[in-house]
């Protein structure tokens, strides 16, 4: 009887003992990135978080449309082909298969910016919302690399020639703006390196290329 | 009766629960400990925040899922109507093709995972302590050298690298594709069965590996696994400001806005 009760306190203490281990590792690991955050860090990751939260919404309910005029269409007999159609259109266009125009922004460049300074122009771009953008004549899109130095910049294997520009399609104020605000990627190359002259201009209307690229990859598979 | 001779006398089991009594009053005292200046931070007006951030991360998870499911079915629908016409058939070839192309589409092959980490160095005094950190630069560089080397597809810490993607920074941590990313970080990459060799004899990348790893102790590994799973994009494929042009001009070209305090571009 004796024994049997202390095999029970032992059993419920390993337990307790357990769970705390766990608490505790869980506790340090998990909620420490979030709490080293400042006020303001967390203010940025929320508008973000918050912004792509809406476009995933609508993303989830354009995708539920579709689906419930493909199975209603299916229930008809009828094959959909108009839907498949704009489902590919709209895929290509966001690929960058497709030549697209619509509102933006372009961006004339001088000076001795080199392959990272040029990307770092691009990735304010994406992070603005741009939705199609182009260095020269050449679209970026996934492999797409802006490299060299100052005077000796491709965009994969094509020069790109000193003065040249970037063009990139999405709300103009918001390009311009998100670009152009203090502490941004402008004011940094006016800070660091002030012989690099960037202008941006909205515009009404940019007309995009497509890319020659197939963007088909010939080792990697899809994975079902 | 000695000290000793006592805890000889003690039957096995006390001295088992002794230890194991001893070794929980450690562990609560650590978890109080460590509890302490986690809530002294939290009680202060970040409390909502963080708890708003976590929230959003939470439905975004939901969002995700919800996306994924809605495209299998969609797939699932628009194939079933392929047993009718040879049209029909072909449009789905091409969507499926469209599909991977705009990185909708999870992909495996050959391939290598680029992990980075924090340096373990403490940053010297005056020095700055962002430097020994990994930043959304150090990332945006590796994939630049990977796509630079042949890459086929990459992603971040699952988050599929496409058209759209940004790489920022928020404090300590990163967005990818606006998802809150956290250290280490794992770059996987689709490539030829040589994108190792090709990335490792690559200027920029030897560069990379000289300023960052050697010059700041950021950690930087390279695995070369049997293959390599990249996820699919989730996220919206919806353009809201671009149109499809009909007949194509050669290169881009735009039309200035009219509006007041549109600057004047230099032209081409």
């Amino acid at each position: 009887m004796h024994r049997r009760a202390s095999q029970l306190t032992i059993a419920a203490v390993a337990f307790v003992l357990g769970l705390l281990v766990v608490l505790q590792l869980r506790s340090q690991a998990s909620d420490s990135a979030l709490a080293q955050l400042s006020a303001q860090d967390l203010t940025v990751l929320v508008a973000n978080l918050n912004a792509r939260n809406d476009q995933l919404r609508r993303e989830g309910s354009t995708l539920e449309r579709e689906l419930n005029t493909l199975t209603s269409n299916q229930a008809r007999g009828d094959a959909s082909v108009d839907e498949i159609t704009d489902d590919l259109g709209r895929v290509r266009a966001y690929a960058g298969l497709e030549p697209v125009a619509g509102p933006g922004v372009t961006i004339a460049v001088e000076g001795p910016i080199d392959g990272p300074g040029v990307e770092e122009l691009i990735n304010e771009l994406r992070n603005a919302g741009a939705e199609a953008i182009a260095v020269g004549d050449v679209r970026m899109v996934p492999g797409e690399v802006v490299s060299g130095t100052a005077g000796a910049l491709a965009v994969g294997d094509t020069a790109l020639p000193p003065g040249f520009e970037l063009t990139a399609i999405g709300a103009p104020d918001k390009l311009t703006g998100s670009l152009t605000r203090s502490g941004g990627v402008i004011a940094q190359f006016a800070a660091t390196q002030p012989d690099i002259v960037v202008t941006v201009t909205p515009v009404d209307r940019v007309e995009l290329p497509a890319t020659d690229r197939t963007l088909i990859p010939a080792h990697g598979r899809p994975r079902l | 009766m000695t000290a000793l001779a006592r805890i000889r006398a003690l039957p096995s089991w006390q001295l088992t629960l002794g230890v194991a009594l001893l070794a929980l009053g450690f562990l609560i005292a650590a978890q109080l400990a460590a509890e302490g200046p986690r809530v002294r931070y939290t009680t202060q007006e970040r409390t909502p925040l963080v708890q708003t951030a976590k929230d959003l991360q939470t439905e975004q998870d939901g969002l995700k899922a919800r996306i994924l499911e809605l495209r299998d079915k969609i797939q699932g629908v628009e194939g079933e109507g392929a047993g009718a016409a040879a049209t029909v058939k072909q449009l789905n070839a091409d969507l499926q093709q469209a599909r991977i192309a705009a990185g909708l589409i999870p992909l495996t092959g050959t391939g290598i995972v680029i992990q980075l980490e924090d340096s373990k160095e403490p940053a010297p005094p005056g020095g700055s302590e962002a430097d020994y950190l990994v930043g959304s630069r150090d990332i945006r560089d590796v994939v630049e050298q990977l796509w630079h080397s042949g890459a086929e597809a990459i992603s971040v810490n699952g988050e599929r690298i496409t058209t759209s993607t940004a790489i920022i920074d928020v404090g300590t941590s990163l967005l990818v594709n606006s998802a809150y990313l956290t250290p280490p970080y794992q770059v996987s990459a689709i490539g030829a069965p040589d994108l190792y060799q090709e990335l490792s004899a690559s200027p920029g990348f030897i560069d990379f590996v000289r300023a960052r790893g050697a010059g700041y102790g950021i950690q930087i590994s390279v695995a070369e696994p049997e293959s390599v799973d990249i996820p699919a994009f989730v996220g919206t494929v919806t353009l809201r400001y671009s149109r499809p042009i009909e007949s194509p001009s050669a290169g881009p070209s735009a039309v200035p806005s009219g509006g007041p305090g549109a600057s004047s571009s230099g032209g081409r």
